[in-house]
């Protein structure tokens, strides 16, 4: 009786579907496992040292001051050292080292490297998808071969050569071994290929050099692929920790932000897990919250380099 | 620049580049690699095949070749196969799977030496999520299973410092950080199977889901398949970040932990045997190109009957 009430009700707006509710079932466990650190890292950021240490408070904490024992160390008296979690987790996070030059250090590197990158890559891509000369299919099959070497593991001949010409710790040797991205090119290149010769003959009768060709006719068809490449390379050198790792060693002033919440890591004791927590949250959120602004792009972007 | 000649202003750079940043290095590596140099000595002494003839008799390289391939074919089967299950639930659900999308993708944006050591607190014996949620299920059935009961009776492991679990524990991390982005993946390949290929399965007889996916989808995702799989592979070969942050020192414990990359990097760069960590870089260089070239292989292959 009740099954037939329920299939009258607007089956239209809202039908129970086992089928249905079991896949979102199993994607919910599935969302609880892949959020579960995002909701620790939050909750640990937000929380007082004696709170993380005995698992309490829940998400938020209490939010009570709390005894900032360095504070009193230093001679000052216990009421002016009571603070408020939140706000010793992420003051501390600022004032225990550099974040905010990590962060700069961040933005400068990834720019680069990606304003390079371009410039290298798209006159490349350009010539081997639409100029005839001789020996293009030996530099594309050179493309094809280089494609098959990861960077990082030809770090110690790059390092070797980077201190023979004494460009270690500097900003140089961040970003030189990825000045060249033949991922890039050969990206680039397929999405030319499917450019119209007529575009381009009509610019070159309009009397437009080739060079202006590149950067007036093909770059903006390109906007999409040069987008979905800028996530990559931006995403991946944001977040790499190995190549910094390597060549930056010691000098504080050139950390970029994965070096400097590894280096809070090193010297972490129990109390510090709020502040460290506080730094991961702050290396972690501008990626991510680019990509919930821009996610469509990224996804077709993925859909756009031709591996499918 | 004359258009005859504008193909060299447009190659020249790139082709510098590439062959200074890229193929140099591999000549300079494959030859440091049958010399014991380290950097700041004068010259270095010739020593043949001695750095290979290490790698693989001596029993730490045999733990690194053990702690890459565990991690390596852990990582690889179960990235894909939840990137697939996870892209075909998300697909068959429409508009309102891309919640489970952005989510399921958030650990591939994230820093990974971030969530790395979020991790390590939440594997904490003492004061993590998971040990302190397992204690929770203590008394209940759970008991029932073997594992369990132990864990309650005595203690639950210490995942990352337990020479049984390490391995295993830094795997789960790879696997939860890596199956978005194979998701991601196949959901665009996915989106390309034009649907009336279904309706024509369904009209000659393919009318279970799992018909359809052995006759249609599975097929049709071939090439997205074969590129995810390499991919993957050599993500994974290049574990990094994860072991350093928790073992800083010699690859976790009893050297259960000690992956390919980590072991380059302490060679080369922590003890300076330059002679040695390059060898292991050739070797490594080996391994990712031999399964690139079976990648083109078979998509060489499968392009001629998709």
């Amino acid at each position: 009786m009740s099954d037939v009430i329920q299939q009258d009700t607007p089956a239209t707006t809202f039908r129970f579907n086992t089928r249905a509710a079991l896949t979102h079932a199993v994607l919910i466990v599935g969302a609880l496992i892949v959020l579960l650190p995002f909701y620790t890292m939050i909750s640990l950021s937000l929380k007082a040292p004696h709170e993380i240490m005995q698992q309490t408070g829940g998400f938020m904490g209490s939010q009570q001051p709390f005894r900032d024992d360095f504070c009193v160390k230093l001679g000052n008296a216990v009421e002016d050292c009571l603070v408020n979690p939140i706000i010793y987790n992420y003051t501390t996070a600022f004032e225990k080292a550099p974040l905010l030059r990590y962060l700069l250090n961040g933005v400068i590197v990834t720019v680069s490297i990606f304003v390079i990158q371009v410039f290298v890559a798209l006159p490349c891509a350009y010539a081997l998808a639409k100029l005839r000369f001789w020996g293009r299919e030996a530099v594309f099959a050179l493309v094809l071969f280089c494609l098959l070497i990861p960077v990082h593991a030809i770090a110690l001949p790059l390092y070797i050569m980077l201190a023979k010409l004494g460009l270690t710790n500097t900003y140089a040797a961040l970003v030189i071994p990825w000045t060249i991205s033949v991922f890039g090119i050969f990206l680039m290149r397929q999405f030319f290929m499917t450019v119209p010769d007529d575009l381009i003959d009509a610019a070159r009768m309009d009397g437009m050099t080739e060079y202006g060709i590149i950067w007036r006719v093909m770059l903006p068809t390109a906007i999409p692929a040069l987008m979905a490449f800028g996530i990559f390379s931006i995403v991946a050198h944001w977040n790499d920790y190995f190549w910094p790792r390597i060549v930056i060693t010691g000098n504080r002033d050139l950390f970029t932000p994965p070096l400097g919440l590894r280096e809070f890591k090193g010297d972490a004791d129990g109390d510090n897990f709020g502040p460290m927590m506080a730094t991961a949250c702050i290396i972690v959120t501008p990626l991510i919250v680019c990509f919930l602004l821009a996610q469509r792009r990224f996804i077709e972007g993925i859909t756009l380099s031709g591996m499918k | 620049m004359g258009s005859q000649r504008a193909h060299l202003w447009f190659i020249g750079p790139a082709l510098i580049l590439m062959v200074i940043i890229l193929l140099i290095p591999i000549v300079i590596a494959m030859g440091l690699s049958l010399t014991d140099y380290s950097l700041g000595n004068q010259g270095a002494a010739f020593v043949g095949l001695e750095n290979y003839e290490r790698i693989f008799t001596r029993s730490t390289y045999e733990k690194m070749f053990v702690a890459t391939f565990r991690y390596v074919f852990v990582v690889v089967p179960l990235t894909v196969g939840l990137g697939l299950g996870a892209a075909l639930l998300i697909h068959s659900l429409g508009r309102i799977g891309d919640l489970y999308k952005t989510i399921y993708f958030l650990p591939v944006m994230a820093a990974l030496i971030a969530m790395a050591i979020v991790w390590e607190f939440a594997f904490h014996p003492t004061i993590g999520v998971i040990n302190s949620t397992l204690e929770r299920g203590c008394g209940s059935f759970l008991e029932a299973w073997h594992w369990y009961a132990k864990g309650c009776a005595r203690t639950f492991p210490l995942w990352l410092n337990d020479r049984e679990y390490a391995i295993w524990t830094v795997s789960f991390i790879g696997v939860w950080q890596g199956f978005g982005f194979n998701m991601v993946l196949y959901l665009a390949g996915l989106t390309s199977i034009p649907a009336q290929l279904y309706d024509a399965a369904e009209m000659d007889g393919a009318t279970r889901g799992w018909d359809r996916f052995r006759l249609v989808t599975w097929p049709l995702l071939g090439p997205t398949t074969v590129f995810v799989v390499t991919i993957s592979f050599i993500r994974s070969f290049q574990v990094f970040d994860m072991v350093e942050a928790f073992y800083p020192q010699g690859g976790g414990p009893s050297k259960s932990v000690y992956v390919m990359m980590f072991a380059i990097y302490e060679k080369g760069i922590q003890q300076n045997l330059m002679g040695i960590g390059a060898a292991i870089t050739v070797v490594f260089l080996g391994f990712v190109m031999v399964l690139t070239l079976i990648q083109r292989r078979l998509v060489e292959r499968r392009t001629h009957y998709v």
